[in-house]
């Protein structure tokens, strides 16, 4: 198609009274077509899935991060309970004495332990 | 390996939601001449429509599970790459009104790629220069209905813009395209 004629088309596309597709198809035939570079689809996969995989190394981290937080929490609570039942069963109370290991000693018997006098 | 060719879009959706490579390249094969139309239609042909037309297929796979269906995914595809080619246009002319003084004719590029047949590489070149010199707002709509056969129901659809604006935009588009179609 010579381009006097694409020229006319490109006005007629816009009368009220034709079909646009039928004036679409038209261009398409006088080979007004538009595509990407070959190749396109696959630069737009890459793209994609290497953010992705980026992202899932990430998601891994912070999942892995929180078990090993979970287990060290369970445990240091199991540690605390056991360390406060057998304080309990030791000294009889929770007294900050009992707390601390320091049992009912007095003051006077820690200066002498410490000083050795 | 599995073939997508027959598949229909809405297992594709959900294939690709599920991080399947082919079921998305086969959406962005089915797709592509569309997206292509209005990113160079609208920007010229040249490597910066490549980008764009990659940043279109980028947002739509990360916004496909937010896709309830209720609109035809061709469509829904069309509301990105308008979206982001309007964005393109906006960022070009405050880039080139801080840079230039040459105007708007260096903004698009007017080379056309990979059309073997001079006849036919002269037909997309004098539309490329035509949709060029109009504004943008008048730009997508007669690329809309010239290049893809959108009625104006649909480009009204598409655009989010009432029909009659796009009836009176139509109308001031078809006098511009006259007056640039004598210049050329």
């Amino acid at each position: 198609m010579k381009t006097e004629e694409v020229k006319k088309l490109m006005i007629r596309s816009l009368d009220a009274e034709v079909s646009p597709h039928e004036i679409a198809d038209q261009l398409e035939n006088a080979g007004v077509s538009y595509d990407f570079s070959e190749g396109f689809g696959d630069k737009v996969i890459r793209k994609i899935f290497s953010v992705s995989l980026s992202v899932n190394h990430e998601v891994e981290f912070v999942r892995s991060m929180n078990y090993v937080f979970n287990r060290i929490a369970l445990t240091g609570i199991a540690a605390i309970v056991i360390l406060m039942i057998s304080i309990f069963l030791m000294e009889g109370s929770f007294s900050l004495n009992s707390i601390l290991g320091l049992g009912n000693s007095y003051d006077e018997s820690i200066i002498c332990m410490l000083t050795g006098k | 390996m599995e073939s997508y060719k027959q598949t229909d879009d809405n297992e594709l959706i959900k294939a690709s939601i599920n991080g399947d490579k082919l079921a998305f390249g086969e959406i962005v094969d089915r797709y592509r001449k569309l997206v292509a139309r209005i990113v160079k239609g609208m920007l010229g042909d040249s490597v910066f429509s490549e980008d764009i037309g990659q940043e279109v297929f980028i947002k739509l796979y990360y916004s496909l599970p937010d896709f309830r269906g209720e609109a035809k995914l061709s469509t829904y595809i069309q509301k990105i790459a308008v979206n982001l080619t309007l964005n393109e246009i906006k960022r070009r002319k405050r880039f080139f009104s801080m840079f230039s003084q040459k105007g708007n004719s260096e903004m698009y590029e007017f080379e056309v790629a990979d059309v073997d047949n001079q006849e036919k590489r002269e037909a997309t070149e004098t539309v490329n220069r035509a949709l060029m010199s109009l504004e943008p707002k008048f730009r997508i709509i007669v690329s809309m209905r010239m290049l893809q056969g959108y009625s104006t129901k649909e480009t009204a659809e598409i655009l989010g813009l009432p029909l009659g604006t796009i009836l009176s935009r139509l109308s001031r588009a078809r006098e511009q395209l006259k007056n640039v179609i004598e210049k050329l």
